[in-house]
């Protein structure tokens, strides 16, 4: 099968172990041709173990490193072991695999180099706070901005790449925010990206970690760290073959 | 009222320098650091021997305050530099580690797999002889 890509699905996770099984379990039912790779992010259950029963590879990490150190160290395991495509899906079980297809036919028809699965375009029903959507929406348009392109969702972290930004995540990516500001250096990058609607369910377990003061607090450090996004240099993108 | 402070300041700048040299000596304390203290330890040990003359007279001048606070600020200026320093030096620490636990991570995980698989023949060879 020469054709057929090399799909990796990376699954960050940090004590995850009442979600992180059912998600994998499920990536492998719905896109039986991708390997699952659980990026454990230090943690103090039993992720690792639960993880690796259900057939996942898991990269144990030593210690916390924060989720964008994780989603790095994923992308550094998809580059190496040559994967055309990497999907990140969050452990807690609010992206629903079964919309994976969607992201790999818009990264394959629209041509572009990210795919990323936005609650807000079409027929959405994804319910949240008015103070969550109103911090959702400045983003938003101040990113959209920037890149000169809309993005309605920023902040999701349900995507697919391709080899060209698997490389560039490989050497560089955002530690702080990362999902928001990874919009800002593929821009400047010059790579191409898009959004799907998906569907999003509320997470299996647990609240938001954001609550509604912290969300303010939040939000402004993440406005900061796009603010200095801009004034970064550019990574320079390594040429493969 | 001049004589005590500068003996104060005149102390306090050379027990640094010692400081900051028997720790070189011993190694506990890089180069790379400890330039930015000799330098502050020696500024105001300046200070303090000629405080009618030099920098801080011409210092006093265009502030306009007393020598006690001009060495206080300028002590000040110099500690603000090595923190900012310890800053950058924080943050290319934490990316090496940051890198150093990624690596770890791809290189256990690679190990392991080559233990379950058993080693390749070529390789296994090589180790024996």
């Amino acid at each position: 099968m020469e054709f057929m890509k090399k799909i990796l699905v990376i699954i960050p996770a940090y004590n995850e172990e009442g979600s992180v099984g059912k998600v994998a379990e499920e990536v492998y039912t719905h896109l039986s041709q991708a390997e699952v790779l659980v990026v454990n992010d230090g943690s103090t259950d039993l992720t690792s173990e639960i993880a690796k029963s259900k057939g996942a590879i898991v990269l144990d990490l030593p210690f916390n490193l924060g989720i964008g150190g994780a989603m790095q160290a994923g992308y550094q395991y998809a580059k190496e072991k040559g994967y055309d495509i990497a999907i990140q899906v969050d452990a807690d079980g609010q992206h629903d695999p079964k919309e994976i297809g969607k992201l790999l036919k818009a990264l394959e028809e629209k041509k572009i180099d990210m795919a990323i699965g936005s609650r807000f375009i079409g027929d959405s029903e994804y319910k949240s706070s008015i103070m969550r959507r109103i911090g959702i929406a400045i983003f938003s348009g101040v990113i959209s901005m920037i890149v000169r392109q809309k993005i309605t969702d920023p902040t999701s972290g349900f995507r697919a790449s391709n080899r060209k930004a698997i490389q560039l995540f490989a050497s560089d990516y955002p530690q702080d925010y990362p999902e928001p500001e990874v919009v800002i250096l593929l821009h400047q990058c010059h790579l191409k990206m898009g959004e799907v609607p998906v569907g999003m369910s509320e997470r299996y377990s647990g609240e938001s970690s954001i609550t509604k003061i912290k969300s303010i607090y939040y939000m402004i450090k993440v406005l900061l760290a796009i603010f200095v996004d801009c004034f970064k240099k550019p990574p320079l993108l390594e040429q493969e073959r | 009222m001049l004589i005590k402070i500068q003996i104060i300041v005149g102390v306090l700048s050379i027990v640094l320098l010692l400081i900051t040299f028997e720790l070189i000596r011993k190694k506990r304390l890089r180069e790379e650091y400890a330039i930015l203290w000799l330098f502050t330890g020696g500024v105001v040990l300046v200070f303090s021997l000629w405080p009618e003359y030099l920098l801080s007279q011409f210092f006093v001048r265009i502030t306009g305050i007393f020598y006690l606070s001009a060495v206080v600020l300028i002590a000040f200026f110099f500690l603000l530099l090595i923190v900012f320093h310890f800053s950058v030096v924080i943050s290319k620490l934490t990316s090496q580690n940051k890198e150093l636990a990624q690596q770890y991570a791809l290189l256990a995980l690679e190990l392991n797999e080559l233990k379950k698989n058993g080693f390749p023949p070529a390789q296994a060879s090589s180790i024996n002889v």
